[in-house]
Order: C-alpha cells, then sequence, then structure tokens
C-alpha cells in the first residue's frame, strides 16, 4: 500500500535523470530516450516504447538473455549474445542518425 | 560360606573381564578393513555444469567481461565516456582470458571461453560505438565554443 502501482510510475516519470549533455548544449545524445522508453514499457505501451528508443526492448531481451546464460550456460548462448548485442549497436547508431537527418534532436 | 560366598564375587569380575575381551572382538574386523582406503582417491567434479569437465574450471574473468560488455551499451548512451571504460576493461578482461585459455586449454571450460569471447567482442563493438558517439560530441563542441552564433542558428533552425 506504500506504493501504489501507478502512481509509482507516475513519481518515476517525474524523476527521470536528465542527460547531462542535452541540458548543456541542447542537443539529444544517443541515449536520450532510453527512459522514457523504459517507463512505457512499464505501462505496456510496446509502440509509444519503440518510438521513443527502437533499441529498448532487444537490450532488456539481453541483459534478461545474459543473466539466464550466466546461469544455465546455453550452448548458443554466446553467440546470440553476440548476434543481439551487434544488432542493438545498429539500431542505436541508425536510430541516431535518422534523428539527425528529420531534426528531432530537439 | 564366606568363601563360597567370595568365589562367585571373584568369578563375576572374571566374566566381566571376559565380555570385555569378547566386546573388542567385533573391532578386529574393521582392524582388518584399512585395506580399503582407496575411497580417498575419488576426486569428484564439483559444481561442474556439463559434467563432463574433468577438474576443469572457469575462467576467472570470462563473466566479468560479458556482464562489462553488455553494460557498455546503456552506459555509452547516458554519460558517454563510461561506455569507453566498460567497453575497453571488458575488450581486456576477454582477450586476457582468451589468451590464458588458449595457453591451457585443458585446464578451462569451453563455455567459459566462448563467454570471454563473447565478452571481448561486445567490449569491441561498444568501444568503437562510445569512441564514435564521444567523436560526434567533440565535433559539437568544439563548434559550439568557435562558433557560438553559427551554433545558436543552428539550433534555431532545427527548431
Amino acid at each position: 500500500m506504500a506504493r501504489p502501482h501507478k502512481t509509482f510510475l507516475e513519481w518515476l516519470g517525474e524523476h527521470l535523470f536528465s542527460c547531462p549533455f542535452k541540458t548543456h548544449f541542447g542537443i539529444d545524445c544517443p541515449g536520450c530516450g532510453l527512459q522514457r522508453s523504459v517507463l512505457a514499457l512499464f505501462k505496456g505501451d510496446l509502440s509509444a516504447s519503440f518510438k521513443f528508443y527502437p533499441a529498448t526492448i532487444p537490450l532488456i531481451f539481453l541483459v534478461l538473455f545474459t543473466l539466464i546464460h550466466l546461469k544455465l550456460d546455453f550452448k548458443f548462448g554466446a553467440q546470440l549474445i553476440k548476434i543481439v548485442f551487434a544488432g542493438v549497436a545498429v539500431i542505436i547508431l541508425i536510430n541516431y542518425i535518422y534523428k539527425i537527418y528529420t531534426h528531432q534532436l530537439i | 560360606m564366606s568363601e563360597e560366598q567370595e568365589t562367585p564375587q571373584e568369578n563375576k569380575p572374571i566374566d566381566l573381564s571376559k565380555g570385555q575381551q569378547s566386546e573388542p572382538a567385533p573391532f578386529q574386523p574393521l582392524g582388518n578393513g584399512p585395506v580399503t582406503p582407496p575411497p580417498f582417491q575419488q576426486p569428484p567434479p564439483f559444481g561442474q555444469f556439463g559434467g563432463g569437465g574433468f577438474g576443469q574450471q572457469n575462467l576467472p574473468n570470462a563473466t566479468a567481461a560479458l556482464v562489462l560488455g553488455i553494460i557498455a551499451i546503456p552506459a555509452c548512451c547516458f554519460y558517454g565516456i563510461f561506455g569507453l571504460v566498460f567497453g575497453v576493461i571488458a575488450w581486456i578482461l576477454g582477450a586476457g582470458d582468451m589468451k590464458k585459455y588458449q595457453l591451457n586449454p585443458g585446464l578451462y571450460t569451453e563455455s567459459s571461453y566462448k563467454n570471454a569471447k563473447a565478452g571481448k567482442i561486445c567490449g569491441m563493438i561498444a568501444t568503437i560505438l562510445s569512441a564514435l558517439f564521444i567523436v560526434i560530441f567533440i565535433l559539437i563542441i568544439a563548434g559550439a565554443i568557435t562558433n557560438p552564433q553559427m551554433f545558436d542558428n543552428f539550433i534555431k533552425g532545427m527548431k
């Protein structure tokens, strides 16, 4: 009862870390949107999460899969982690270039 | 009568002593037992996942390299330079463990070698990515310092 679910998410939404790069220069850094995206994911809004930051869902999958892999030691685990990791890096890079070209940095 | 009473008392301790003598007898087979100590030579593989490891260990830094390599991506997104630091550490740890494995391939488990390799590659990717972003940041900062008016116009133009 101390932390009802909805109010906790709302409180979290008002207390996100502010990006130091954006506060100083007014331009998004490559990670801007990740916290809003994770918050949208907690609320169950997959499309909003993807719009804020497309790499969130694969990133969370990657972290969870790595934890499971370190516990259970899959044969294909290391290979899959490498592929997903490279995919996440490419998504982040493409997302930032797309933001630059479509003037969404501010 | 007194002699008769004494004799049974004397006999009783003898009986007890006989009983005591009879007790050590079962110990003799145990004394003969020491012929079977070989069980001490059984080295059971403790905590091995696959069960196929014959005393093989996990590489010491494989897990750390993998975890640091993956943390490096969100870190590079949040504050730039942390991604570079984590990525380089993961790269070094992974590469060091790969060398260790190649020197003694029989000593370590293959799964931990794969983890170390994955950690090294993740660290490489994160390092390259965060280095790229740091270069972009430096270019933007340099541009903002040298030509503040142009920078303001640039931002206004984007709005």
